[in-house]
């Protein structure tokens, strides 16, 4: 008895202590409140970065001078890394501190954060201060990417397709005189693994890992728009939402890779390794490996692998729901003046200089101008102490190409992301709530089974079966029918 | 905390007689001091534990961030439903408990036969040296020991496959696709890493021991095994006991880096590997929702509650002073 | 008896020296292929002693952490400091605790318990933290959450004062007329060095090893610690393979430290703490010589 009375004591101390903490930090938050005149507003606009940013600050001044002038506002750039980034941005938009713009995508939880009010509908905004984004950005992908009928994320301009296919070193295809293009199909690059494996006993055929696509989902590519999940997939063929895992084209490539793997082409440590292809390539153990892919994927492959590599491209172009929702900007619901952060949001796909400025550095110092249109460090600098993920943010066809890519790197991107063949389902973004039970036990059979079956380490005789007999206790017929009935409507809604 | 005698000697003064009041303020001021030494840390719990405890309601709530957590709306225990909907929430559970239970077993005799043996040595040097060794593994991330892991794992650049099984003609083993030999690398693993830990807390106990009971016994006759019989198992029996208390408060939650970056996250060994947080990890990675880990958080932390105030009953009912309140 | 007492140190010394090999062979694999070259340790695997030496990984943290250094003061400041601070709240609290006649010792001491059990979880500490007492980006938000005091370590020292502080000692020092802090201060904790050597070892450990509170609540790369720039690098690999970041994720992906940069990571980040056991160690056996006079 007493232990409990004084027990009830103690939370009744606790709690005013929470209502007198919580007076004093509301008092506090009204006079800053005050303090804010007609000073330019500074816009904070966080992002993930994965490099070297000593420079930023000298970066962010000059895009100050610009910003100031142009829209009375400065920029506060607030670089995440990638080990802090899911934690953070969902933090921070969580609490009440002061974020603006946030750099968005969807397997951070886009549409979940979208859906539980984390950002601005962006609709009104967009058109009273953002005119030159609806310039810019396809009016398919905007929209394509809506929540509940509102648009919370701006995509970032730069690949919205991708072709499939296999890359390889060059110098081993010279070698055996390999005539790539008798590969017309998957299947047919049976043949050249066999040749590698036969040859070149030290060298594995295909080493594809965890930080690329798996080969079935490569061989498969095109045929299904996975929405996000995997759980309950649009079949581009039946125009409606299956089951990937039962599907017969599926289960071909399924056999197929697993008799590669069988045969010794693909690496036994494809299911868990975090070593990446590359570095297996560059080691000189390693031939080649499934990917997707996009205009100027040799190049990049090449400064990472050390060997020129050559791909073979399968498929045609294609472009996924994810496409609209894979890299956004949002404003943030703890925005004090949207009205900013959209205008500076709308000069990051207009403004020639912010972009150069916030992708490639500043000129001279982080970047020189080549006859070619290209750029590349100055002369002299051996390492830029400014480097940023150019993907992210803004309209990347304002700025400079680096050098190594084609000098026509935006045209060409641009043809291929009109080319690319749009999924059924293009525009439709799933909400999870109803069904989240059945997705959570779902995910987990997922992770059990997917990686193994798709990289050939499993057998699909027999784990397929089992595969499948899991999903369905775990409701994955209950979640394709909620997705199939959000789909019709969606459909409806959109005709 | 002083605030709640202070309080209780206000309410009483109306109605208790002036020497029972008196005696309150007498035992009050003696016992002052010892009030405002509990202060500084009673106020760093109140800030860094009780107050988040708000976030319990989350729990049963669907959370909407444009109307905040209070008004968000309630939703039962919708939120708890998918701990208990497949037959794999049975796996999970069963394996989180037979690991632990395992843990706590496996650690606490081997760490203190370590602190015994440990505090036999004689010789400074060796003694410090062995200490220091044995308590390494504790010192490294998951991480790390993840990457460790798979150098003597991995399947063609391992340790195992490439130089020892070969050296005793064995046939080299898929480590991460193999089930059934995860219980034993998880458990070694385990103790690997936290024996030093466990080491140096029994050790501490150990050294705190009267040397007068040991050079009395030694008198009677009695041997080293007796002592450590008689002596020295009792005397750090409170501290067992503790310990082992505490395992049991947390056996519902399992050592995250251990369940999941050791096995590198591989599907095929679920079956020996998943546990409560690595399901729940796995399976709001998509979702994001924090309904649903905060209910999880709070599962584990009942079944743990309700497990420790068994235990504890029966420690007090053997031995006041061992039980842990 | 001096026979039994020679097998005694004989069967200790062997045991503990497997043990000790069985500790420290996996560390000889971490330092060796840190040495490693790269692609010697994907062609060769992995092995006892590096086939081929290099010390690419460690001039890869050099190159890319210009801050390293600035990086290894902080820490050393948040472990002294968040230490020493630790120590006195935690001896404080568990030293009142102890005390058999303290009133309400029981509902204390659940208050205590009751934290190691049930927690708010990591957004509603973060909010407490950054909305009440605006934590974030200063270098309190890596020596307070979480880390200062946990009530593991004081039920830990309480259960040593209860049994290794003799009651007669606290009850003389009261009839001699000393406070209760004085008591404590001058009695009590000389005669707790071994469980403040080994709090202050645990608490040692945590803050040098602790890397989740800079991930929360640091944006600001000035106040990093040493394991905020390690374990940044190590996450990079990790946040790859579990976002699809589509045809971009190759880009990132030519940003990540290899194998044995990541192995030189690990032994950066454990190495001082290494350097610093032997002076813990220094008042575990001085433990030993006052339990020794006690007797």
């Amino acid at each position: 008895m007493k232990k409990t009375k004084s027990f009830a004591k103690f939370f009744m101390i606790i709690l005013s202590a929470i209502l007198v903490m919580a007076g004093c930090s509301s008092k506090e938050s009204n006079t800053s409140n005050g303090d804010s005149k007609a000073a330019p507003y500074e816009v904070t606009i966080a992002y993930l970065s994965f490099a070297n940013i000593d420079d930023l600050p000298a970066v962010q001044e000059e895009i100050n001078k610009i910003t100031k002038k142009k829209i009375n506002a400065t920029v506060k750039l607030m670089p995440i890394g990638p080990a802090a980034w899911q934690q953070q941005s969902n933090l921070m938009l969580t609490g009440n501190e002061k974020l603006d713009l946030i750099v968005t995508t969807a397997s951070g939880g886009f549409l979940t954060q979208a859906a539980k009010g984390q950002f601005i509908a962006l609709d009104d905004l967009l058109k009273s201060h953002g005119q030159d984004i609806l310039k810019v950005v396809p009016k398919h992908l905007l929209e394509g990417g809506k929540v509940k009928g509102e648009i919370y994320g701006v995509p970032s301009m730069r690949d919205f397709g991708m072709n499939y296919g296999f890359g390889m070193r060059k110098d081993i295809v010279d070698k055996y005189q390999i005539d790539l293009s008798k590969v017309k199909t998957f299947a047919d690059l049976g043949e050249v693994f066999k040749l590698i494996k036969e040859n070149e006993p030290t060298l594995i055929p295909v080493v594809n890992a965890k930080s690329v696509a798996n080969p079935v989902t490569v061989v498969t590519g095109g045929l299904y728009d996975q929405l996000g999940d995997y759980l309950g997939v649009m079949s581009f063929k039946d125009k409606k939402i299956i089951n990937l895992f039962g599907d017969p084209d599926y289960i071909k490539a399924l056999e197929l890779v697993r008799e590669w793997y069988k045969a010794g082409y693909i690496a036994k440590d494809a299911a868990t390794s975090t070593d990446t292809p590359e570095s297996m390539i560059k080691a000189n153990k390693a031939f080649g490996f499934f990917n997707r892919m996009k205009p100027g994927y040799e190049v990049q492959e090449q400064s990472m692998t050390g060997y020129e590599m050559v791909t073979v491209r399968l498929t045609d172009v294609y472009s996924y729901t994810d496409a609209a929702i894979g890299i956004n900007l949002s404003i943030a619901r703890n925005s004090q003046n949207t009205e900013k952060a959209m205008e500076l949001m709308n000069l990051l796909y207009s403004d020639k200089d912010i972009m150069n400025l916030l992708a490639n550095g500043i000129e001279g110092k982080h970047y020189q101008v080549k006859p070619d249109g290209t750029v590349s460090l100055p002369d002299g600098v051996k390492e830029s102490k400014y480097v940023f993920n150019q993907w992210e943010i803004g309209n990347n066809y304002l700025t400079y190409p680096w050098e190594g890519n084609s000098p026509e790197l935006w045209e060409e991107m641009k043809k291929f992301n009109d080319s690319a063949i749009l999924s059924p389902a293009f525009g439709f973004q799933f909400n999870p709530d109803p069904v989240k039970t059945e997705i959570a036990a779902a995910t987990n059979v997922l992770n059990q089974y997917k990686d193994g079956l798709e990289t050939g380490t499993l057998d699909p005789e027999k784990s397929l079966p089992e595969f499948n007999e899991k999903l369905k206790a775990a409701g994955l017929d209950k979640i394709i029918a909620e997705k199939q009935s959000q789909f019709d409507k969606w459909k409806k809604e959109n005709k | 905390m002083s605030e709640i005698t202070m309080k209780t000697a206000d309410t009483d003064v109306q109605s208790v007689p002036a020497k029972k009041i008196n005696k309150r303020m007498v035992k009050f001021s003696r016992y002052f001091p010892l009030f405002i030494m509990l202060v500084p840390g009673l106020i760093y719990l109140l800030i860094n534990n009780y107050l988040p405890m708000f976030g319990l309601v989350i729990a049963f709530k669907d959370i909407n961030y444009a109307k905040g957590i209070f008004a968000s709306d309630w939703i039962g225990f919708k939120n708890f439903e998918y701990l208990f909907k497949t037959k794999d929430a049975f796996i999970i559970t069963r394996n989180t408990i037979l690991y632990n239970g395992g843990f706590i077993i496996l650690h606490t005799v081997i760490a203190i036969g370590v602190a015994i043996m440990l505090n036999e040595i004689k010789n400074k040097l060796m003694k410090s040296f062995y200490q220091s060794v044995i308590l390494l593994p504790f010192l490294i991330s998951m991480v790390i020991v993840s990457y460790l892991g798979f150098a003597f794992l991995s399947v063609d650049i391992g340790y195992l496959n490439k130089t020892l099984l070969p050296m005793l003609g064995l046939e080299e083993i898929q480590w991460y696709f193999e089930a059934k030999f995860w219980p034993y690398i998880l458990t070694f693993i385990h103790i690997w890493k936290s024996v030093g830990f466990f080491c140096v807390i029994y050790l501490a106990a150990i050294i705190g021991i009267d040397k007068e009971f040991y050079e009395a016994s030694t008198l009677d006759g009695a041997s080293k095994m007796q002592q450590i019989w008689y002596i020295t198992i009792p005397s750090i029996m409170p501290v067992i006991i503790m310990m082992t208390l505490l395992a049991i408060g947390r056996i519902f939650y399992s050592d995250f880096g251990l369940f999941y970056q050791v096995p590198m996250n591989s599907g095929a060994i679920y079956d020996t590997t998943n546990v409560i947080d690595t399901y729940v990890y796995r399976g709001l990675m998509q979702l994001g929702d924090i309904g649903m880990s905060a209910a999880a958080g709070l599962y584990q932390s009942i079944v743990g509650f309700v497990l420790v105030l068994i235990s504890n009953y029966i420690v007090r009912r053997k031995n006041k002073e061992n039980a842990l309140f | 008896m001096y026979k039994s007492d020679r097998i005694t140190q004989w069967v200790s010394h062997t045991i503990l020296l497997l043990l000790s090999i069985g500790s420290i062979i996996p560390f000889i694999i971490l330092v060796s292929s840190s040495f490693t070259d790269e692609a010697t340790i994907l062609k060769d695997g992995y092995s006892f002693f590096p086939k081929e030496f290099s010390f690419a990984a460690y001039d890869y943290l050099l190159n890319n952490s210009g801050s390293i250094l600035r990086a290894y003061g902080i820490t050393v400041f948040v472990t002294l400091f968040g230490t020493i601070l630790s120590l006195t709240i935690t001896s404080l609290l568990a030293y009142a605790l102890s005390r058999r006649d303290l009133p309400y010792r029981n509902t204390f001491a659940f208050i205590v318990f009751f934290t190691l059990l049930f927690n708010g979880g990591m957004v509603p500490t973060y909010l407490v933290y950054t909305e009440i007492f605006d934590i974030k980006n200063t270098i309190w938000a890596l020596i307070i959450p979480g880390l200062l005091m946990n009530g593991f370590n004081v039920l830990l020292m309480r259960t040593f004062f209860i049994t290794s502080i003799p009651e007669p000692v606290i009850e003389s020092a009261r009839i001699d007329g000393a406070g209760e802090f004085r008591t404590f201060f001058s009695i009590i904790l000389p005669l707790s060095l071994p469980i403040l050597a080994t709090i202050g070892l645990l608490q040692t450990i945590t803050y040098w090893n602790d890397w989740f509170n800079g991930l929360i609540y640091l944006t600001e790369p000035s106040l990093f610690s040493i394991q905020n720039i390690l374990n940044r690098m190590l996450a990079d690999i990790q946040f790859l393979a579990s976002n699809n970041l589509g045809g971009n994720a190759a880009e990132a992906a030519s940003q990540i430290p290899s194998t044995g940069v990541r192995m030189a990571i690990a032994v950066i980040g454990v190495l001082p703490i290494l350097i610093a056991y032997p002076f813990f160690q220094k008042y575990l056996v001085k433990g030993i010589a006052i339990g020794a006079v006690k007797g």
